[in-house]
């Protein structure tokens, strides 16, 4: 489907004359809200958990859903400008990850990171974005540069291709073992605010992702060039013909969104401290389906979307599954993102912030 | 282009592109060393002690090189020449870079024995020299084959086969090993048993290009005065052919891997219904397949959680007719979902189904990580389909069912009613089209097949376990119609050969499988998005899609049409 | 580039819209016929697989006769995982089998050894293309390996079909060599213990070792896993303790915080987690920064034992502990430091995971069975007897590296010793088994 159908096309289909079809997915949406309001209840009767513990959930949760809200970003630009799924993205995060580890294990080793943070981590993060930008653009001019306007599936597979490629890439280079990020003593400390553990890395993962999240918003509401992306997006032929050069808004996208798969692959990495060639593959998945939750194309969608997300994958299976004693809950951690995923789909089929974005459009 | 040769900085232009060419494709050279792909190629021969598969590609690449790079002009040899040598420059710096400093404990491929390669086995001082010439000869040769395309014409055929026979030797030699007598006097004199041998390779050449110049030319002829629609049917049959031939004669391993294809030209077929004709984007199509394999093995199963002891062939019909309800159930809540939100949505609930059938929840009935053992073979009368080779022509009987059906969609009512949903969901639904009856057969039918095929997998692996279901399944699938040519049954055939069985033939290269896979993607998608072997419509849908483009900046990108 | 034209031809465009099968369809059924008789002719005219009853230059076999042409490899097929995330464990075994045959100049009987040593990803459908391959070449004497249960479920059947005998060298699902495994199985041996064994010992140094009352156990939805943690589990309560829970993961997780503070309110004394390097290097990580679980005491698995390991898991790795069968020099076989010393002499590393020792130990058996039955004729043919073979393999016994070898009637043929090993240090160039990770238990 093509970009300039998909803006035309009504979100909802209308199947109201149908009967058996309403019937069951209101029953499915029945029975979802029962499972999520019984396992609540039996949750808090069961009342295991103290409220440490629940807010420790609530800080997984938001670190967790900042780093996907990041990564989620650069899914939602690529696909409001491109109309391309750029599955290659959450590779794109491993690379600027492992940039980021051959800069940090030296500074580590000399003692440098420890004595000097503030110089360590943007020397970090630097030689991190750097990376993930220039493979970006480089993927951009190799392999999607030659789709503008190839409608049909083609991108995807192209995009998918790319993503193989970097995985086996970077595993044939540096090898398939499991690297181990430095964990500098400062980054383990943890303060405490009303009786809560606070453990400092993940302020300053949330922190840093929200300013970064906010410089970003800015750039692409205020700049000029941010208005030509958003001119693009709402139709790139229309762009075109006021004198919008398209090429240089799509490499500025793919810039934008390389440098946050950069700073989201090193706070990934510093959080979860492991690098290897695969990692990128199931954060790249799940703040894929974040920015759907939020809309896809839109960028605020795609930061709520990616907290939102976080949020129930830390919280759900011990709120939800284990209020309702079904085994083993964390393994089913995948299936309530999903569930959350196609709900929100059937709910409202553009997303959460879809579709005012469609209705600007149309 | 030519134009640009001839003032100073024409010239200077001219020469720059050649460096650049070179450089490319020195940068493919480079990389293949950084992975270590090149030193595993190296450490296969194609002829024994003379030249190994590593060697091979850089010459290869040299050469491909020196003909990019030479333009006409009368300095087309210095051209090729420079283009050579660009192209083994990197590796060249790379192998200086590696005397300078430790670079493996970072870059692992980059190991002593890489360096052995690079440099020949000489001094560091000879070493660079030395390969810069050799660069430089093949870019010459590329140049000069480029220059009289009928000796190249001639020479081809028997430098392939050489190639050919050098890569798939241990294949070859599999297939070989089961016949004494004359074949195998004849595999002795060819190959040893780690390459070929010199007077094979020699006798390979020799024979190959001898029958290229004798029969080639006449049924280049004739070939060429057919026409096009002719010349694709006579391929067809020849490919299908092989297909139904190979196994019986070539045995079990041959078979097990075309019975791998089978699987996926079977759900190839029904992902086809419902991405190529009806539009839906599909990324949870593994779903169906596990549940098809799953309702075989606790109908049939000679386990514990097994539900019945039922023979295979009454298990088949009720494996696919849950799928089929599954798939209608899976349409259901994504019936108001479009698009790319559809792909997410499907992906959604195929992961679903792997979680669910991985889980310690699902155990009980599923068996969770411990998978379900025990399957019996299907029986026909008295005789087990146990080998590979019987399972295949099983597959094979399934898939041109579901061929004949697919066939017989595409031109009914449903099949238009799919074409115009595909086209434009809207004014389908104006038209009088049912939407949500359409929508559900598609995603059913499609479904159908895929629990057929995930049927006859549990069959032929006797058991089932969680981790076979993965998202790549539903990729490889994707990837495949598309690669093949959407909405296009014989692109589907072809779509599985290329993407897997070609890697399974390949397995001794297994490790850089991904790797090759995701290049293969990116290039076909670059040289042909419409596929190897687009359907018609599809063909014609394009082409017509190009004329209004044509005037946009992309359209030149798509391969050039007469 | 030029491409040919389809079907841009007006006749193109209208036959498309005809059945299109009328006027292929007889070419088609021409060389669908003609194939058709091929198949049949040449199914017909290829010799018979070999398993049946065969005499072949001085053997005769009930199953069939391997004939090595003088010169010719002894061809030994070998199926490991190679590629993907687990390629230590399988590397590691291939690497000893290759050990193995350089003790006899990798030539036996005359004949050069060639292991051909195919890729089973560590999954079943692998595993039966993998086994496939060995078994369609009439010149596989043996197969070693492989290093994952899942893949010898479905691949030693299909090459006991073949009468091809088959090592396992890491793969320690009990099933493998219960007394009901059932006759397809009868080709099928192991050089290493059985989880039944490692979850019994793992249990008892839970409650014997460490005196804990409570556990709570994770696996990660792998077979081995999932299997060893449940045999924990039992003997864990058959011995007195409680499981408090059974929790599961997905081997690519990050996020183990959440799980790891749902265990840490049920306070368990003890956390058994066998899963494999990644998975398992976040749950040590995670486990140390989640409050509540400081005094737990965390125990893996066997699959932990490697240089990896130490790197994955970083400077928390320092005083975990796994349960692995004894590997200590007096427990081992008393060639084992020698085989240390030849393994980092021909792979400038140490040995990278647990299993190099049964895999080596597979192909000493595997060398002295053939030794045993092969009869050389007088142009200098080798010939092996498959059932021979086979039987020669479960008589065989001898000192190996890593204990005493000798197969039981349902293929078992190496003794457990249990043990329990701690991490001394998070360089993994320090890794050597009894040194980091070094025995701690029994003292």
């Amino acid at each position: 489907m093509s970009g300039a159908q998909l803006a035309r096309s009504r979100p909802r289909v209308t199947i109201g004359r149908v009967s058996p079809v309403e019937i069951v997915l209101w029953s499915l949406r029945i029975l979802v809200l029962f499972v999520v309001f019984a396992g609540t209840i039996g949750a808090i009767v069961k009342d295991r958990y103290t409220a440490a513990q629940w807010f420790d959930f609530v800080m997984f949760g938001l670190t967790i859903g900042a780093i996907y809200a990041q990564i989620a970003l650069g899914y939602t630009m690529v696909y409001g400008v491109l109309r391309l799924i750029n599955f290659a993205h959450g590779d794109i995060v491993m690379c600027g990850a492992f940039a980021g580890y051959f800069v940090a294990s030296p500074l580590d080793r000399s003692g440098f990171l420890t004595q000097h943070p503030v110089m360590g981590m943007t020397a970090i993060l630097a030689v991190a974005i750097v990376t993930s930008t220039v493979i970006a653009l480089l993927t951009e001019r190799i392999a999607y540069r030659p789709f503008r306007r190839v409608s049909g599936s083609g991108p995807l597979i192209a995009a998918i291709g790319v993503s193989f490629f970097l995985e086996q890439t970077f595993r044939g280079m540096f090898g398939s073992s499991v690297k181990s990020y430095p964990e500098p003593s400062w980054q383990r400390s943890t303060f405490g605010v009303w009786g809560f553990n606070v453990p400092r890395i993940d302020v300053l993962v949330i922190g840093l992702a929200i300013i970064f999240m906010a410089g970003l918003y800015l750039i692409v509401q205020r700049t000029k060039m941010g208005t030509a992306m958003r001119a693009v997006a709402e139709d790139a032929e229309a762009a075109a013909l006021m004198g919008i050069d398209v090429d240089k808004v799509v490499v500025f996208t793919f810039t934008l969104g390389g440098a946050m798969a950069g700073i989201a692959g090193v706070f990934y990495a510093f959080v979860y401290k492991q690098v290897y060639f695969f990692m990128g593959f199931t954060p790249g998945i799940k703040a894929f389906g974040a920015a759907v939750l939020g809309g896809i194309g839109s960028i605020p969608g795609a930061m709520v979307g990616g907290v939102f997300l976080g949020l129930v994958e830390s919280v759900g299976p011990s709120l939800f599954l284990d209020g309702l004693g079904i085994p083993a809950p964390y393994q089913l951690r995948d299936l309530i993102a999903f569930t959350l995923l196609i709900m929100v789909l059937i709910f409202r089929p553009n997303g959460i912030f879809g579709e005012r974005m469609a209705k600007q459009r149309a | 282009m030519r134009r640009i040769g001839i003032g100073r900085t024409g010239a200077w232009v001219t020469w720059r592109r050649t460096a650049l060419v070179g450089l490319a494709f020195g940068a493919g050279a480079l990389h293949l060393a950084a992975v270590g792909v090149l030193l595993m190629l190296h450490q296969r021969w194609i002829v024994i002690d003379t030249l190994s598969l590593g060697q091979a590609t850089v010459l290869l690449l040299a050469a491909g090189a020196g003909a990019m790079a030479a333009r006409g002009d009368g300095s087309r040899w210095l051209q090729g020449a420079l283009g050579g040598v660009c192209a083994v420059l990197p590796l060249a710096l790379l192998s200086r870079a590696m005397d300078a400093l430790t670079l493996q404990p970072i870059f692992i491929a980059l190991s002593p024995d890489l360096q052995a390669m690079l440099t020949l086995g000489l001094p560091p001082a000879a070493a660079t020299p030395a390969l810069l010439a050799l660069g430089a000869v093949a870019g010459l040769v590329g140049a000069g084959l480029r220059a009289a395309p009928r000796l190249s014409r001639a020479l081809l055929p028997g430098a392939v086969a050489v190639l050919v026979a050098g890569v798939f030797q241990e294949l070859i030699q599999l297939m070989l090993q089961q016949y004494e007598g004359p074949i195998g006097a004849v595999r002795d004199f060819v190959y040893t048993w780690e390459g070929l041998t010199q007077e094979g390779a020699i006798t390979v050449f020799l024979v190959v290009t001898l029958l290229a110049q004798l029969f080639g030319r006449a049924t280049q002829g004739r070939v060429a005065a057919m026409e096009p629609a002719r010349r694709r049917q006579i391929w067809a049959g020849i490919a299908l052919a092989v297909i139904v031939v190979l196994p019986a004669v070539a045995g079990s391993y041959i078979g097990q891997v075309l019975m791998l294809v089978g699987l996926y030209i079977l759900m190839g077929i029904g992902l086809n219904l419902e991405v190529g004709l009806a539009g839906l984007l599909d990324l949870g199509f593994v779903a169906f397949f596990a549940v098809g394999a799953y309702t075989t093995a606790l109908l049939t199963a000679d386990a514990p959680n097994a539900l019945m002891h039922l023979p295979y062939w009454a298990a088949m019909p009720v494996s696919v007719l849950l799928a089929v309800c599954v798939g209608v159930l899976f349409g259901l809540p994504v019936l108001g979902v479009r698009g790319d939100y559809l792909a997410v949505a499907t992906m959604g609930l195929g992961e679903i189904v792997r979680v669910i059938v991985l889980s310690d929840f699902g155990a009980p009935l599923l068996g969770g990580a411990q998978g379900v053992l025990h399957i019996p073979k299907p029986q026909l009368g008295s005789y087990t389909l146990s080998s590979p080779v019987a399972l295949f022509y099983l597959t094979l009987v399934a898939a041109a069912i579901a061929a004949f059906i697919a066939w017989r969609l595409e031109n009914s009512r449903l099949g238009r009613a799919w074409m115009a949903l595909r086209d434009d969901e809207d004014v389908a639904q104006a038209l009088g089209i049912n939407l949500v009856r359409s929508k559900l057969l598609a995603y059913g039918l499609g479904a159908a097949f895929a629990g057929l095929a995930g049927s006859i997998f549990a069959t032929m692996l006797s058991s089932v376990y969680p981790s076979s279901f993965q998202l790549l399944i539903s990729i490889n699938v994707l990837a495949l119609i598309i690669v093949g040519g959407m909405g296009s049954l014989p692109g589907v055939i072809l779509g599985s050969v290329v993407l897997i069985g070609l890697p399974e033939l390949l397995r001794e290269f297994g490790e850089y499988r991904y790797l090759f896979y995701g290049a293969v993607l990116v290039v076909m998608m670059r040289l042909r998005p419409e596929g190897l072997w687009p359907s018609d419509v599809r063909q014609r849908e394009l082409h017509a899609g190009d004329e209004t483009a044509a005037l946009d900046a992309g359209a030149d990108l798509l391969p050039a049409r007469e | 580039m030029k491409t040919p034209t389809r079907s841009r031809t007006p006749e193109g465009m209208t036959r498309s819209r005809t059945p299109e099968g009328m006027t292929r369809s007889r070419t088609l059924r021409r060389i669908l016929l003609a194939s058709t008789l091929a198949t049949t002719v040449l199914a017909i005219g290829r010799p018979a697989p070999s398993s049946a009853a065969q005499t072949l230059g001085p053997v005769t076999d009930e199953i069939g006769v391997i004939r090595i042409p003088k010169n010719a490899p002894i061809q030994i097929g070998g199926m490991w995982v190679l590629s993907g995330p687990d390629t230590a464990l399988g590397l590691d075994e291939k690497r000893g089998v290759e050990l193995a045959f350089k003790t006899v100049g990798g030539k036996l009987l005359g004949h050069p050894l060639k292991l051909n040593a195919e890729d089973d990803q560590c999954n079943a459908e692998g595993g039966q293309t993998a086994a496939t391959k060995l078994a369609a070449n009439p010149q596989t004497v043996i197969v070693l390996g492989p290093a994952c249960s899942s893949v010898a479920t479905p691949a030693a059947p299909i090459l006991w079909q073949a009468g091809i005998v088959d090592i396992g060298t890491a793969c320690t699902a009990p099933a493998l060599t219960a007394p009901n495994r059932g006759p397809q199985y009868a080709g099928f041996v192991r050089t290493v213990f059985s989880d039944s064994e490692q979850g019994k010992a793992d249990a008892t140094y839970a409650r014997e070792g460490l005196k804990a009352a409570t556990v709570v156990t994770v696996h990660d939805g792998s077979p081995y896993a999932q299997q060893l943690q449940q045999v924990m589990a039992d003997n864990f309560t058959r011995l007195g303790g409680k499981v408090l829970s059974q929790e599961a993961v997905s081997p690519n997780d990050v996020d183990m915080h959440p799980l790891l503070t749902k265990i840490a309110s049920e306070k368990p004394d003890l956390i058994y987690f066998p899963l494999f390097t990644a998975a398992a290097a976040q749950v040590l990580r995670q486990a140390k920064e989640t409050p509540g679980l400081e005094k737990t005491v965390l125990l893996g698995g066997g699959s932990l034992a490697s240089a990896a390991f130490i790197e994955a898991a970083g400077p928390s790795v320092v005083g975990f502990r796994i349960g692995y069968p004894d590997v200590s020099a007096d427990a081992m076989g008393k060639d084992y430091p020698k085989f240390v010393a030849e393994y980092k002499k021909a792979y400038n590393e140490g040995p990278i995971s647990g299993y190099h020792a049964n895999a080596y130990d597979g192909a000493i058996l595997a060398m002295k069975a053939i030794e045993k039955v092969a009869k050389t004729d007088s142009a200098g043919n080798l010939y092996v007897g498959r059932k021979a073979l086979r039987d020669a393999v479960f008589e065989i016994t001898f000192d190996g590296i890593s204990g005493p070898i000798a197969c039981d009637a349902n293929g078992q043929c190496a003794q457990f010793k249990p043990s329990v090993l701690e991490f001394t240090s998070a360089d993994p160039k320090t890794y050597d088994l009894g040194k980091n990770p070094k025995k701690i238990w029994p003292k």
